[in-house]
């Protein structure tokens, strides 16, 4: 048995004309059913609340409203439909501190361009498979950050509940963090 | 008694959710098969959509913001200016091997890396970003696509020389 995406609807946007046809095309190779697509964030939002999609592959780099704001946007606004949607972000950026600040926003998952079929296919196998907790807190809100934490971190426990409910979810970002050493990439930034 | 450090930072009131794993629920199990994976990359390898008219776009704003740096006046920032010339690249450097210009990917991402670090924009930074764009610019109008064999190195390796030459001047740079 195989994932039939069949009855998925992915938003994708991306102010690239050509990048966006591209995308479209091997979204549809792998067999998702529905494609909304929007060239900026304003438009992409608005399709979102029209649409709901179960997924938003976005772009970073775009204007007026680029990819960081639509996150925000879907994240924080009322009239948005699904604040847990998974995000996956696009960009050209690999330097840290520019991960952390897509991080900041509440991205799923980074995705540095360019990229093939299957590190794209490995985003969607991560959200599917291993979906992340969210926070909530007085200055975040979005997938959990610490996805890389590990049993021997020596740092500050700075959550409430760091001391009851950790052992798991340590256990199970041990186990990702040994799967993903090398050069920062997406799934490995977080 | 192990005391680490005596930084009491308040701890943070965080609410954990779980949200309904929606997606899971509607694709199944099993992943995608290798087949599907086959095609999707061959799409990629094979489409013949024409970098040239995005990559003239991006290269027209990165000479734009060189320019800009040139001409600068009292009331610019810096960060802004290095932005002005960044972006673009950094764009070129996104979508060169997407559309079968992997040279363009690997020059471009030597220089975002060189813009990424340079903290001022003095008459040799505008030089080495006038000599990226240029080289960018030859490989894009001669439709050089792939990583250019030996001729796309030695352009790499001769780009890295003059990087390596502006830092060995600004060595008080933190990079």
């Amino acid at each position: 048995m195989t994932y039939s995406f069949q009855t998925t609807k992915v938003l994708l946007v991306e102010d690239n004309a050509p990048m966006l046809e591209l995308l479209k095309g091997i979204l549809q190779s792998f067999g998702i059913g529905t494609i909304i697509t929007a060239m900026d964030g304003e438009e992409g939002f608005l399709k979102f609340c029209q649409n709901n999609p179960d997924l938003v592959i976005t772009d970073w780099m775009m204007t007026p409203c680029d990819g960081i704001a639509l996150s925000h946007k879907i994240r924080n606004e009322k009239k948005s439909p699904n604040q847990y949607v998974p995000i996956i972000l696009m960009t050209g950026f690999s330097e840290k501190r520019r991960v952390f600040s897509a991080r900041d926003a509440g991205i799923t998952e980074f995705l540095v361009k360019p990229f093939n079929t299957r590190d794209l296919y490995k985003r969607l196998h991560q959200i599917i498979e291993r979906p992340r907790q969210f926070v909530r807190c007085e200055e975040f809100f979005g997938p959990d950050r610490r996805r890389k934490t590990t049993k021997d971190h020596d740092g500050l426990q700075r959550r409430q509940d760091d001391s009851g409910n950790t052992d798991e979810q340590n256990e199970d970002h041990t186990a990702e963090a040994q799967n993903n050493d090398g050069p920062l990439t997406d799934i490995d930034f977080l | 008694m192990d005391i680490k450090h005596y930084n009491q930072t308040p701890k943070r009131d965080a609410t954990f959710i779980t949200p309904p794993n929606i997606i899971k629920g509607k694709v199944g199990s099993g992943g995608l098969s290798e087949q599907v994976l086959k095609r999707a990359q061959k799409l990629l390898e094979t489409h013949t959509s024409d970098f040239s008219p995005l990559a003239d776009i991006y290269l027209s704003r990165m000479l734009e913001g060189i320019e800009k740096a040139e001409n600068t006046n009292e009331e610019d920032v810096l960060e802004d200016l290095i932005t002005a010339i960044l972006l673009p690249c950094v764009q070129l450097k996104a979508n060169g091997a997407m559309f079968h210009y992997q040279l363009v990917t690997r020059i471009a991402d030597r220089f975002v890396q060189f813009m990424e670090v340079v903290e001022c924009l003095d008459e040799e930074t505008i030089e080495i970003a006038k000599a990226y764009h240029s080289t960018i610019k030859i490989v894009v109008a001669g439709k050089i696509k792939g990583d250019g064999g030996k001729q796309g190195d030695a352009l790499v390796e001769e780009l890295n020389r003059a990087c390596m030459r502006y830092f060995e001047k600004h060595k008080t740079l933190k990079v």
